[in-house]
């Protein structure tokens, strides 16, 4: 569980996130609202990025804002970018195995298994892991930033616009990986996208960010029913 | 320690370079604010400009102003060229790449220079330098009123032109925005350039300076713009005013470090030493960006 | 959608060919690798005199130099402009370290090298929080500040005190040369030696965590935070390294000269030595070679044609923009992919039309 209370970030005379207080219970969090609501600012706090000016955020009972920010990782916090930043000149298990290799081992299995492990889940298993990263598509370099995120034991995975330029398809199989991520993976995940078909897919719960503000939160169909919510869209995007 | 009758006419040297500083300085500032290089070949640009005229003076036996003429026409014309040749080649990339950019033309120049007048020693006498006058104890030249006063006047000029004219306007919302400023129907190559165009002139101008202040070596004038580099990281890059308050320093710091022997011999650090203090505590805060450092694999 | 899908298969195609074939162009580089440094320490003294040796020595010098420098801006992507003041920093600890003990000529180097290294870091540990351009300036400062300082203390000639300096002409000596490697060939095949250490050295690091590190962070630092890499500990690492690569240069670069009076380190070839390795090419460690050859072998080349040395100044010059604008790999990326180039255009004529040729997927 991730709690965020009276989460405050200022740049300037700016606040990108004002007075946000969310429960990210467990499962798929969906995180949505129009462009500049601070979603991926928030990522960024969590992250430790930004620093916010003021608020708290507990993760699995831990100050996560008191941790150093290259610490998260380690800890088990892990996320992927609105541009991908897949390590082009180096391999898919590379890729993958650095995650590892700046974590704590999690003990028992070998990082080959892990890290095969990670590129089957995502469905990647078929390639041939030394493949420079850089060779590869838009779709392979998403989902090598989602193994990236799932390999090991993390404990929370932020998305952030995963299926971003990609067609329906794989949009649809995107999906179906992240939908799999809480039960087999074992981590609570936060989903912030504006493909309201990929989160009503997903997500069970979703939150709704406005200028920094929380203005819902709750079961996703429920959300996106909500006068409010779709008040804050018009206009903006498609359902 | 030296008195204070020791240390007066080194504050004068110490004002007059200062005042060359800031007028380099400030060029420095307004370039880079509005095309992003940081140009570090600003002092050979201005040598070679001082060497020409020299070379127009003693050996070809011009008279003196139209040699400085051409001096500063040359040194307009190599940054200009470079400006609007290399300059967009090099629009999109990071401001490290277009510095180091810079470095090639300043070693271009090194070389030419070298090669065509090799390093012998030579000096440099502005019409200015011929008459002084005394204020209190201390004989103060032309040229180093000359120096101080440009320095005053490009400085706040310049800073007046950016805040008053539609030119001076257009190069700050290149220096926000280059792509919205474009999309707003301003002619980006065009107020580049004239930014470039001002800078060679400002290295022109400060080049002949100190080439009579200092002496006129290839080597040490191209050097000297570690100073005025010193003066516009103090400013942050961005501050006009800022940034002759701290070429004034730059240079007061230099001087009045010459009569005191025990750190006399080190007195050319003191540019260098100002520059890290100033860059370490513009950087205080940490920057994290998605950009990479510019150097990655070729994509921008 | 066709053209994007048929480049799809293609890119899938190639990603799942087996890698046998990077296997055997390994084996073959190291061949050819072997080869050449056998020619080198065997074959080569015995063909030069005595100043062309002499040359050859102080290329081998300036492609460690050169090989920490592109480690960092090709690695890390970070720019120093202030390597060459270091090399002399390690020349002069190098010397004052052979006159003050007697400890043998590799130890001393080890030493150098070391201390070297601290002090390297101690410049890159400002540094560490500031972003590309304004580290590259510090690094500039910096070395500025040390060159002035060097310029006016004097160099360890084998005299008592810290700096090892004496004026009288009896208590100065030449500085010394490890016991095995007193004469000129000798000591240029104990410097390549040296030199294939730093490429195994460099080697190590660019395969092993830390180049995955540093290819991180130089493409994205977000990523590199958010895959838990210390960034400030990585980019220290890689001063550390260049320092320490640089320092041991620095060491054979005194014994290489007996006297460090001879010596000079201007400002100026720092921004040279950052031409050579960027006309090199930063992003394989062959280009180091290159740079050591462009800033050592030429200028004697051109002075045995009678030529002035200053046209390389303006060759660099030319070469820094040209690298810049339009190759950022180097030559020595540029060379092969053109090479590359011609090898397919030759196939394409001469094998049937409906060949497809193999891709350069993961070249390097």
């Amino acid at each position: 569980m991730i709690k965020v209370e009276n989460l405050e970030v200022r740049f300037g005379g700016v606040k990108p996130i004002d007075q946000m207080s969310v429960t990210f219970p467990g499962g798929t969090c969906g995180l949505i609202g129009p462009n500049g609501a601070g979603k991926t600012t928030f990522f960024n706090v969590l992250s430790g990025f930004v620093k916010p000016s003021g608020g708290s955020v507990t993760a699995f009972d831990e100050d996560l804002l008191a941790m150093a920010d290259y610490r998260r990782a380690r800890w088990g916090l892990r996320r992927t970018f609105q541009t991908e930043q897949a390590i082009e000149e180096l391999s898919l298990y590379d890729n993958v195995a650095m995650l590892e290799e700046h974590s704590k081992n999690n003990g028992g299995s070998s990082r080959r298994d892990d890290v095969e492990g990670a590129l089957e889940f995502v469905g990647l298993g078929k390639l041939n892991s030394n493949t420079k990263v850089g060779t590869l598509g838009a779709r392979e370099r998403r989902l090598v930033e989602i193994a990236r995120a799932v390999v090991g034991k993390p404990r929370a995975v932020l998305l952030d616009e995963p299926a971003a330029g990609l067609p329906d398809e794989e949009t649809e199989h995107m999906g179906s990986v992240i939908r799999r991520i809480p039960d087999e993976i074992g981590a609570l995940v936060i989903l912030v996208d504006h493909d309201m078909t990929l989160v009503s897919a997903c997500c069970e719960l979703t939150s709704v960010l406005d200028f920094g503000k929380l203005i819902a939160s709750g079961p996703t169909d429920e959300v996106l029913r909500d006068e409010q919510v779709i008040r804050a869209y018009l206009g903006a995007e498609d359902v | 320690m030296p008195s204070w009758h020791d240390f007066q006419p080194f504050i004068v040297t110490g004002l007059a370079l200062g005042g060359v500083y800031a007028l380099s300085g400030a060029g420095m500032v307004v370039l880079y604010r509005t095309t992003g290089v940081l140009n570090l070949a600003f002092g050979a640009v201005g040598a070679m400009g001082a060497l020409i005229a020299w070379d127009l003076i003693n050996n070809s036996l011009w008279p003196e102003w139209p040699s400085y003429g051409v001096a500063v026409l040359f040194c307009a014309a190599v940054t200009l060229a470079y400006g609007v040749v290399i300059g967009p080649a090099l629009a999109r990339r990071d401001a490290l790449v277009k510095a180091t950019a810079t470095l090639g033309l300043a070693l271009i120049l090194l070389g030419t220079m070298s090669w065509i007048w090799s390093d012998k020693a030579r000096s440099q006498v502005l019409p200015t330098s011929t008459h002084a006058f005394d204020v209190g104890q201390v004989a103060v030249t032309w040229t180093q009123v000359v120096a101080f006063g440009l320095g005053v006047v490009v400085v706040f000029g310049t800073a007046a032109f950016l805040k008053y004219t539609k030119l001076g306007t257009a190069m700050r919302g290149l220096a926000n925005d280059r792509e919205i400023t474009a999309t707003l129907g301003v002619p980006v190559r065009s107020v580049e350039a004239q930014a470039w165009l001002v800078s060679g002139i400002l290295a022109g101008v400060s080049g002949l300076l100190l080439s009579d202040l200092v002496g006129l070596d290839a080597v040490s004038l191209t050097f000297l713009v570690i100073s005025s580099l010193a003066a516009a990281l103090i400013a942050q890059l961005r501050s006009l005013v800022v940034t002759f308050f701290a070429a004034l320093g730059v240079g007061l710091v230099s001087a009045m470090a010459t009569p005191i022997t025990s750190i006399s011999e080190y007195r050319n650090m003191a540019p260098f030493v100002l520059a890290t203090i100033a860059l370490l505590w513009i950087s205080r805060k940490r920057e994290i960006s998605f950009t990479g450092t510019g150097l990655g694999n070729g994509r921008s | 959608m066709d053209a994007a899908e048929a480049s799809h298969d293609s890119l899938m195609t190639r990603a799942m060919r087996p890698a046998r074939n990077s296997d055997t162009g390994e084996r073959i580089r190291l061949a050819v690798i072997a080869v050449l440094l056998a020619f080198v320490l065997l074959v080569l003294p015995s063909m030069l005199s005595a100043y062309w040796t002499d040359v050859a020595t102080s290329v081998a010098i300036y492609t460690i130099v050169a090989l920490g420098l592109a480690l960092l801006m090709g690695r890390v992507g970070l720019v120093s402009l202030g390597q060459v003041a270091v090399l002399a920093l390690g020349a002069w600890v190098g010397a004052r370290l052979l006159f003050a003990t007697g400890l043998p000529f590799p130890v001393v180097t080890i030493m150098t090298g070391l201390i070297t290294m601290v002090l390297g870091s101690l410049i890159g540990l400002p540094a560490l929080r500031v972003s590309g351009l304004y580290l590259a300036l510090i690094t500039l400062m910096l070395a500025g500040a040390i060159t002035v300082v060097l310029a006016t203390t004097d160099f360890p000639n084998g005299g008592a005190g810290f700096l090892g300096h004496t004026e009288a002409t009896t208590g100065a000596h030449e500085i010394r040369r490890p016991s095995i490697a007193t004469g000129e060939h000798a000591y240029f095949r104990y410097v390549v030696i040296w030199a294939a250490l730093m490429f195994i050295l460099a080697l190590w690091h660019v395969r092993g965590k830390p180049g995955r590190a540093w290819a991180t962070i130089r493409q994205s630092e977000p990523a590199a935070l958010a895959a838990g890499i210390n960034i400030s500990l990585y980019k220290m690492w890689a001063f550390a390294l260049a320092s320490f690569m640089t320092g041991i240069a620095g060491a054979l670069l005194a014994g290489s000269s007996g006297t460090l009076y001879n010596l000079t380190f201007p400002t100026q070839d720092s921004i040279i030595l950052l031409a050579v390795v960027l006309m090199g090419g930063i992003y394989s460690l062959w280009g180091a070679v290159v740079a050591g050859l462009l800033i050592k072998l030429l200028p004697a080349l051109l002075d045995n044609w009678g030529l002035p040395p200053d046209l390389l100044t303006i060759l660099f010059g030319i070469g820094v923009i040209q690298v810049l604008t339009t190759a950022p790999a180097g030559l020595v990326d540029q060379f092969p992919k053109d090479m590359a180039k011609l090898g397919r255009f030759l196939w394409r004529l001469v094998g049937s039309p409906g060949a497809r040729t193999p891709g350069t997927a993961g070249s390097e």
